[in-house]
């Protein structure tokens, strides 16, 4: 009926395994695909300028008299920016399964795990670089401030240089916990209202109720990670007013990079166990 | 169809009752759409169930400090309860741009302004479904420690009634604000982030640059507290956040305002969510007018 | 070439596919038939190892979907053509799949090419047509040149160009030698396209043969049509030749049971003028509904059986 196929097979078929999927190629493509979307990049932008006019804008009311520490100025944005670095996880996890493009990547990359692989380098790359922007963005939006009333940078206050590189891996952090928690829901508004939850509101609503219970729950929840971001006297001064565990330097940065892991974890098991539509 | 008809069309006898769109056919028609779907009912049975439970850990907890006032932990529920009313705000604003299903809806009903006023009426009367469930289960998760120190509530004294009115219009305020916000961006995630950097994120920026204690102040290099007298800029700005504002219904009429904000009372404070809410139905209003759905 | 065996998908109670068995060869277009719910699209899914199947197997080239080495290279799948970020330009959408494999850019360009993408290929997906839409699925299934390929409903929305333009290019492609498994509720497309065609009804495997014979089996297939001056004398002389005769509207006979050239005969022989003769041909479309309706009353015979 047809020709035979075997005089005519197409080409490529014989070759062995080293044309397939390897984590290059799948943190390439994953790349391709974040930078590829318009709105990833407004929203870098955003984030970029929200931190920047909050930093700004905060440090107009800083008196000298406040106790706060040149570097508080600088990264004071991350209240807002923390938003934007969970939006950007939760887009780059949910994308997949709102749009049905999961369908396509996982029918070209059958093992999942790869794919998550994949999108956690992608999200954390491309929330370090927009991280660093912000914090410079941050630096000469509130040079005025810090030229007026607000405290200099002064590197030699302790724990002022680590507490600018706590902006960054904060922020990456933010980034990791909206990426577990958008591919474990799968879709975006459970996944941005449970971030929230665990990164301010519930915070918020612990702080409002201080107790041993509630601020040990609250040393607990990721938005510990925020300690990242204070100098060795502004973390002493809450680890004193604490009811709960002392988390003392590193502390915050464990919990919330505790949550990263056993939220990908998470996800990654369902990823392997459930089908996908 | 009846032999007594005295017209000679069959037309006259259809057309008695208008046979078009009037708004009460939209709002049932609306109230049809909302109810047939599954997500208003988890997002409302979750939150009425977190607004009990909140009450309810938060009254154990405080029960035993001396003094303890019951209905003192009524309204904390209200903060998780905040995120239920926006979020479900939210899905039913952009719900029909998201899904597509407005092609159907304009295609049905082309005067837009009808179905938006329908869908505000219905979100409405959701939200006073779930504000009064919420504001029920509060109740409810007050009673075991109430009961447990042998305090009696009564519901009906003092400014109690005012505070669970509050309570109940304040989670609707919110879910209006939310699908106020849904129908002008039209899509969920925009819509979502702007509703909660409104309400949750804005207040906390506010909170941040008035007061030093918040994240890593050092109290010990603080002057003492000085009593703030009249009102001041940053006092003011929160005072009329829609959080803030709505939250101002939920406290008793008696109750002093928070230093440096003016004085609204619990009618000035629903005003201020009110007009938030009007003001970006407007807006979203002249958008489905002026542009075009695709 | 896609194995396929004993094949069982369910959702809780409800299965979607019922202990299928069939095969894919290559040098084929094996048409994938079956009503709306059939489970077409599940078995598709389960094929490309986006579902796990509750028991039985799906294999291509002998292996498990998930084992293959290159699986973009061995099988090209387009399941649905709303599978693409609709804020992503086409160009890029190919390229991000192509770069999973470490396919080159020249072959993005050429696959763009060669589906007509190539005008809009920096617009964004969102922005397509539905054919538009198709074009960058078959666009996405081409990408690794692959041996064996899975199309579902690839002529959904095109225009005749298009269709024309898809059926080509699928008997290129089993010419080439590959493997072609292609889903469609349109049957006139695939009688026109595939070699063989399996049918499914409710999960359930209902024929796997060569188009030809699935037609055969019509009704109408064998029949010969003829419309007379006087049918009445011309029945009763067939009928006595040992022909099948129906009447049917305005004069006209079908005979079962004899040939265009014995009609003729016996139309002669009663005198009978003859306005109208022809042999029927049966459709696919005849056959999958004779087919189909045939598996809807062996259920239902089996579910009174089972009542009782």
């Amino acid at each position: 009926m047809r020709t035979d196929p075997a005089g005519t097979r197409p080409a490529g078929r014989a070759d062995p395994a080293r044309r397939g999927p390897t984590p290059t190629r799948v943190l390439r493509a994953e790349w391709t695909k974040l930078v590829s979307v318009r709105s990833n990049a407004w929203l870098a932008l955003g984030t970029v300028a929200a931190t920047a006019v909050t930093a700004s804008g905060l440090g107009l009311f800083v008196r000298p008299e406040d106790g706060r520490s040149g570097s508080w100025v600088v990264t004071s944005g991350f209240v807002v920016a923390q938003v934007g670095f969970l939006v950007l996880g939760a887009l780059v996890g949910t994308s997949e399964h709102t749009t049905g493009t999961a369908r396509t990547t996982f029918a070209a990359v059958p093992r999942r795990l790869l794919v998550l692989a994949g999108q956690v380098g992608v999200t954390a790359a491309a929330a370090l670089v927009t991280a660093l922007v912000a914090l410079g963005a941050s630096y000469l939006a509130t040079s005025p401030a810090r030229a007026g009333d607000a405290p200099a940078l002064d590197p030699s206050v302790p724990g002022a240089s680590r507490a600018l590189l706590g902006f960054v891996v904060a922020s990456v952090a933010v980034a990791l916990l909206g990426l577990g928690l958008g591919a474990l829901l799968r879709r975006p508004a459970d996944t941005i209202v449970g971030g929230l939850v665990l990164l301010v509101v519930g915070d918020q609503l612990l702080a409002a109720n201080p107790g041993r219970l509630t601020d040990t729950v609250r040393a607990l929840l990721p938005s510990s990670g925020a300690r990242l971001l204070q100098d060795d006297a502004a973390l002493a001064a809450l680890d004193a007013a604490t009811l709960g565990p002392r988390l003392g330097v590193w502390g915050g940065g464990a919990v919330v990079g505790a949550w990263v892991l056993v939220v990908l974890g998470a996800a990654a098991y369902r990823l392997r166990r459930h089908d996908l539509r | 169809m009846s032999a007594a008809t005295t017209g000679p069309h069959h037309s006259r006898v259809a057309s008695t009752p208008a046979p078009g769109p009037t708004l009460g056919r939209v709002v049932a028609a609306e109230w049809t759409k909302l109810t047939s779907l599954r997500s208003p009912w988890w997002v409302a049975a979750v939150t009425v169930v977190v607004t009990g439970a909140t009450a309810y850990l938060a009254a154990q907890a405080s029960s035993s400090d001396p003094g303890y006032q019951p209905l003192g932990d009524l309204t904390v529920g209200l903060v998780l309860a905040q995120l239920g009313a926006l979020v479900l705000g939210v899905l039913m604003g952009t719900g029909e741009f998201r899904t597509g299903a407005f092609r159907t809806t304009f295609a049905v009903v082309p005067r837009r302004w009808t179905v938006l006023g329908a869908q505000t009426l219905v979100m409405a009367a959701f939200a006073l479904l779930m504000g009064v469930l919420a504001t029920a289960a509060s109740v409810l998760g007050i009673l075991p420690a109430a009961r447990s120190r042998g305090i009696a509530l009564d519901l009906t004294a003092g400014d109690t009634p005012g505070v669970l009115l509050g309570m109940v219009l304040l989670v609707v305020g919110l879910a209006l604000l939310g699908q106020a916000v849904g129908a002008l961006l039209r899509r969920t995630v925009p819509a979502l982030v702007t509703t909660l950097g409104l309400v949750v994120v804005l207040p906390l920026v506010l909170g941040l640059a008035s007061d030093p204690l918040l994240t890593g102040g050092d109290p010990a290099s603080l002057p003492l507290a000085e009593e703030v007298t009249g009102t001041t800029v940053l006092g003011t700005l929160e005072a009329l956040t829609p959080l803030a504002a709505g939250f101002l219904m939920t406290e008793p009429a008696s109750a002093t305002p928070v230093a440096g904000a003016p004085d609204l009372g619990p009618v000035g404070g629903g005003l201020v969510l009110a007009a938030w809410v009007v003001v970006l139905l407007v807006a979203a209003a002249a958008r489905l007018r002026a542009r075009d759905v695709r | 070439m896609i194995e396929v065996e004993a094949l069982t998908k369910r959702y809780g109670r409800a299965a979607a596919v019922d202990g299928l068995t069939f095969t894919a060869r290559p040098g084929t277009v094996t048409g994938f038939l079956g009503p709306n719910g059939a489970g077409k699209s599940t078995t598709m899914r389960v094929v490309v190892g986006l579902e796990r199947p509750t028991s039985g197997t799906a294999r291509v080239d002998g292996r498990r979907y998930a084992d293959l080495p290159a699986p973009m290279r061995a099988v090209g799948v387009m399941l649905d053509a709303r599978s693409v970020h609709p804020g992503r330009t086409a160009h890029k959408h190919l390229l991000a799949m192509a770069q999973t494999h470490g396919i080159g850019r020249a072959r993005v360009r050429e696959v763009l090419e060669q589906t007509g993408l190539e005008p809009v290929a920096h617009r964004r997906a969102g922005t397509f047509s539905l054919g538009m839409g198709q074009r960058l699925g078959i666009a996405g299934a081409l990408l690794g040149d692959a041996a064996t390929l899975v199309l579902d409903e690839p002529v959904n929305g095109l225009d005749p160009d298009g269709v024309l333009w898809v059926r080509r290019l699928v008997r290129e492609l089993a010419a080439e030698g590959r493997t072609v498994l292609l889903s469609s509720h349109l049957m006139h497309e695939l009688a026109l396209c595939a070699d063989r065609v399996v049918v499914i009804g409710r999960g359930r495997l209902l024929a796997d043969a060569p188009v030809q014979e699935v037609v055969a089996r019509s009704e109408r297939a064998g029949v010969v049509r003829v419309r007379t001056s006087d049918p009445q004398p011309l029945a009763r002389e067939l009928l006595a030749a040992g022909a099948d005769v129906a009447p049917q509207e305005g004069g006209a006979l079908h005979v079962r049971g004899a040939t265009v050239d014995d009609v003729g005969t016996a139309a002669r022989r009663c005198g009978a003028t003859v306005l109208e003769l022809g042999a029927e041909s049966g459709t696919l479309e005849e056959a999958y509904l004779q087919l189909t309706r045939d598996a809807v009353e062996y259920r239902t015979a089996d579910d009174r059986e089972g009542a009782r």
